[in-house]
């Protein structure tokens, strides 16, 4: 199989999801949810801000909020029945109060600046409203209408403004008083006091407007029908009213609200019931995780709060939010955001036919390790989102070579040049095969030799041997057609061994394995088998890191921990381990498509960690020992076969081939000769170094040293002496600069672009 | 695509020779093509064998760069 590249010109889109399939991946997100706290206010205050912004001391920009929220923001304070507070969560923590957030918002009115300056000039309404009787919900109709724009008049019986604030507020205290009372005053509301509200008087005035409200007295005076619950209108009498069930501070404020919204419909000429959203309290869906809150009373509120002791009842607050998988996932870290609007951005980008595709580089560094979904109260599962990013990606031509070429061609080298599939010698056919998984070849091929040579004497029926990739590289990638393809080659091997039973030394071959044939770990066969001669029994401290390959099987994690304990490790766990392991940052190709982010990875699970870290997986050993921890896989230490430090890229296909050749002719005894080059090809360590970086293998620059001495063509950079020659494999061109002597080349510098050229 | 626009120019007047040719380089009208996109550059080419050079700094700066521009269309 080879890949081509793509054209940015063929203009090809496929759909990533439904409407109906975003929405349900989507709403599984609940990060944007209320806190609870909020959602129980029919207002929608936000209290969780409103107590941030207290717990800082910034009680002007707490007061700002609720001056925003409602008119007369000190009467609602003073008399709030406040669900909030009731259905806060600290409240579930036994021995734990919730937040006092009526006197939060006290406190707020009385240490807070009120802003000044009143904003911009507002033109008035061509529409004029009235307002009759006096009680809290037509006082803050008044407000509301007022704070429209209309036109707003106030018939009240009673003699003066005291008179009326005393009558709508009989609870407010001294100084919320007089504050009331001057707002009262500010306002630009026209008020007739001393009105005698008889039934002809309401009718006669409320002609002359186009909107009004009324009291409940005016109501009943007005023999009118009760208003509607949801608009408070009454249609006979054309007034807004509360319903007859609305008692409370609370309850008019938001009543008063209501009518607002219905009065500004009326005035349009349009039914008050028309699009008027959501309104009032709510059921929250957020999450919130209380397993490290301490119980705590709430500061005690002696007439009102001090600006110390709102701040300290204030930092009671825990924030109430959702960040249970951001937490543990380095991707989303990197990304800053959350799975709901990550999804909506992939979605989005994979539906741009022309132009830049800004998440690509997101779609491509996800690990694909499915942590989120365990560590998710929901379950939001963004590796299949990603995943199926990519698959759209391949399929509409979308997806660049460039990303995820290395890696592919290197599941077709471990599935070509360096593949063996053989019964053990002496056998038709197996009981069993090993299949130790192309990163434990690369890593550690001495302690796959061991084990494959432990395997065979110990276990009866004969040990088939499977050197090559299960084929997660191209499914990773999104390439699910050389996915299949390996699955065929696999399974074709098998077939021919009489379908044995297949020993994984990597839970991500296991995985991808499984439906090819039964899987069993190396750890239950070394379980069941005991531990081989020679083996340690005292391996000391270390600390355990899961597989994310292994998430959800409990069983491998078990045995895992079983044949360490039986190597004499002392296992420590990270914070995140079993099925809410992270991914160490091999996982989904991530280290390929975007290097930075997978180094965060790597750095995120390895967090906290130090001294020697046990691992199942060659991935996670191999990432580990390159970010500089001391880092095992549990088959080196079952054989003693310590690999050391990692392998560069040039040097893990040697390892393959040469595990391959040895096995080859020690258990089969044939020999393929390897060619001697007939030319002298040294690398120097500093040109080494580039190409490891550069993802240059060795056969790279022999290709292009071979090219040379067939064509000759090379530049002479004169002041340095260098020659520099290139050769284009496959869709990259590699050039090599060299000093040239009769025995060979020593290269010492190499480098790439995928471009081509050519001169006009 | 602006035919006049050069997106890279580099004078290798004295300092680089063709190896098989013995020639010095000289600045020459170049294309690069990726994904079906086309940038006209001058570079240093042989006038003998037209063997093209691309320096070190411009495949790993200019060229990278653009590279992954494209690969994001
Ligand atoms: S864990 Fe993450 S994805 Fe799940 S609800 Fe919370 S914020 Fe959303
Ligand atoms: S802890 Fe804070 S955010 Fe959460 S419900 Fe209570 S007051 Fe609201
Ligand atoms: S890296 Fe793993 S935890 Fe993070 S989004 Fe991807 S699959 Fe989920
Ligand atoms: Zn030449």
């Amino acid at each position: 199989m080879d890949f081509t590249e793509r054209s940015t010109r063929a203009y090809r889109t496929k759909m990533l999801y439904t409407k109906e399939e975003l929405a349900a991946r989507e709403s599984l997100c609940v990060h944007e949810q209320p806190a609870f706290c909020t959602a129980a206010c029919p207002l929608r205050l936000d209290a969780r801000e409103l107590t941030r912004l207290t717990a800082e001391g910034d009680f002007s920009a707490a007061r700002a909020m609720l001056e925003r929220a409602a008119p007369f923001a000190r009467i609602l304070a003073a008399g709030c029945e406040h669900p909030c507070t009731e259905k806060c969560r600290l409240n579930e923590v036994p021995g734990c109060e919730g937040v006092n957030i009526p006197a939060l918002e006290r406190a707020t009115m009385r240490h807070g600046q009120k802003r000044t300056g009143r904003g911009l000039l507002r033109f008035k309404k061509k529409k004029t409203a009235a307002v009759f009787g006096a009680e809290l919900f037509t006082l803050v109709v008044a407000a509301e209408l007022a704070g429209k724009s209309y036109p707003t008049a106030f018939y009240v019986a009673e003699p003066d403004a005291e008179g009326l604030l005393s009558r709508c507020a009989p609870f407010l205290g001294e100084e919320d008083f007089s504050a009331a009372l001057d707002e009262l005053k500010s306002l630009d509301i026209a008020v007739s006091y001393g009105c005698e509200l008889t039934r002809e008087f309401i009718a006669a005035e409320r002609e002359k407007y186009d909107l009004a409200a009324v009291s409940r007295e005016c109501l009943a005076a007005l023999d009118a029908w009760e208003p509607d619950g949801v608009t408070l209108y009454c249609e006979g009498a054309r007034v807004l009213a509360r319903p007859r069930d609305g008692e409370g501070v609370l309850r008019a404020f938001y009543d008063a609200r209501r009518a607002g919204v219905s009065a500004d419909r009326l005035a349009q000429g349009m039914s008050p019931a028309n699009s008027r959203g959501e309104e009032g309290a709510m059921e929250s869906r957020l999450y919130t995780d209380l397993s490290a809150v301490k119980p705590s009373q709430s500061v005690q509120e002696n007439g009102a709060y001090t600006p110390e002791e709102a701040q300290t009842e204030a930092q009671r607050c825990i924030q109430c939010e959702c960040v249970e998988c951001i937490k543990g996932c380095a991707w989303m870290q990197h990304y800053g955001k959350f799975p709901r609007v990550l999804t909506r951005e992939i979605y989005n980008n994979v539906g741009i036919i022309m132009g830049d595709h800004m998440f690509n580089g997101a779609i491509n560094s996800c690990a694909l390790c499915k942590q989120c979904t365990v560590t998710c109260p929901n379950g939001y599962d963004m590796a299949e989102i990603c995943l199926s990013a990519r698959r759209n990606m391949v399929a509409t031509g979308k997806m660049s070579l460039a990303v995820h070429e290395f890696a592919l061609y290197d599941q077709l080298f471990s599935n070509g040049e360096a593949f063996l599939a053989r019964a053990q010698p002496g056998f038709e056919s197996c009981e069993y095969v090993f299949f130790p998984g192309c990163q434990a070849g690369a890593d550690a091929p001495e302690a796959v030799w061991r084990c494959y040579a432990d395997l065979r004497a110990r276990l009866g029926g004969g040990v088939g041997i499977i050197l090559g990739c299960c084929g997660i590289m191209s499914h990773w990638a999104g390439r699910e057609e050389l996915y299949e393809e390996t699955r065929a080659q696999l399974a074709a091997a098998l077939e021919a061994m009489g379908r044995p039973k297949i020993i994984t030394a990597c839970p991500t071959c296991a995985g991808a394995l499984s439906g090819l044939g039964e899987c069993v770990g190396v750890w239950d066969v070394l379980l069941s088998l005991g531990l081989p001669e020679g083996a340690p029994s005292a391996c000391g401290a270390v600390t355990l890191h899961d597989a994310c390959g292994a998430r959800g099987d409990g069983h491998t994690q078990r045995a895992v921990r079983e044949l360490a304990a039986r190597l004499g490790c002392e296992v420590t766990e990270p914070e995140y381990s079993g099925d809410r392991a992270p991914c160490c940052g091999y996982g989904g190709l991530a280290g390929y498509a975007k290097p930075e982010v997978a180094k965060e990875m790597t750095e995120l699970a390895l967090r906290g960690a130090s001294g020697v870290q046990l691992t199942y997986c060659m991935g996670c050993r191999d990432r580990y020992a390159r970010a500089g921890a001391e880092s095992v896989h549990i088959l080196e230490l079952v054989y003693g076969a310590g690999a050391g430090s990692p392998p560069g890229i040039s040097e893990k296909r040697r390892n393959r081939l040469e595990l391959r050749r040895r096995l080859l002719r020690e258990l089969w005894g044939e020999d393929e000769m390897q060619k001697p080059l007939d030319f002298r090809l040294d690398i120097t360590d500093e040109a080494r170094a580039l190409m490891e970086e550069r993802m240059i293998l060795d056969t790279d620059v022999l290709s292009v040293m071979r090219h040379y001495r067939e064509s000759g063509e090379a530049v002479l950079e004169n002041d340095t002496g260098l020659l520099v020659t290139r050769h284009r494999i496959g869709n990259v061109t590699f050039w090599c600069k060299f000093t040239e002597d009769e025995s060979g080349y020593t290269v010492v510098r190499a480098y790439s672009h995928r471009m081509t050229i050519e001169t006009r | 695509m602006d035919e006049q626009k050069s997106y890279y120019v580099i004078d290798p007047e004295g300092k680089l020779t063709c190896h098989k040719c013995g020639v010095p380089l000289v600045k020459a009208n170049a294309v690069f093509g990726y994904l079906d996109n086309a940038f006209p550059v001058e570079l240093p080419v042989c006038p003998k064998c037209g063997f093209v050079y691309v320096p070190e700094d411009l495949a790993l700066g200019k060229v990278l760069s653009v590279e992954k521009v494209l690969e994001d269309k």
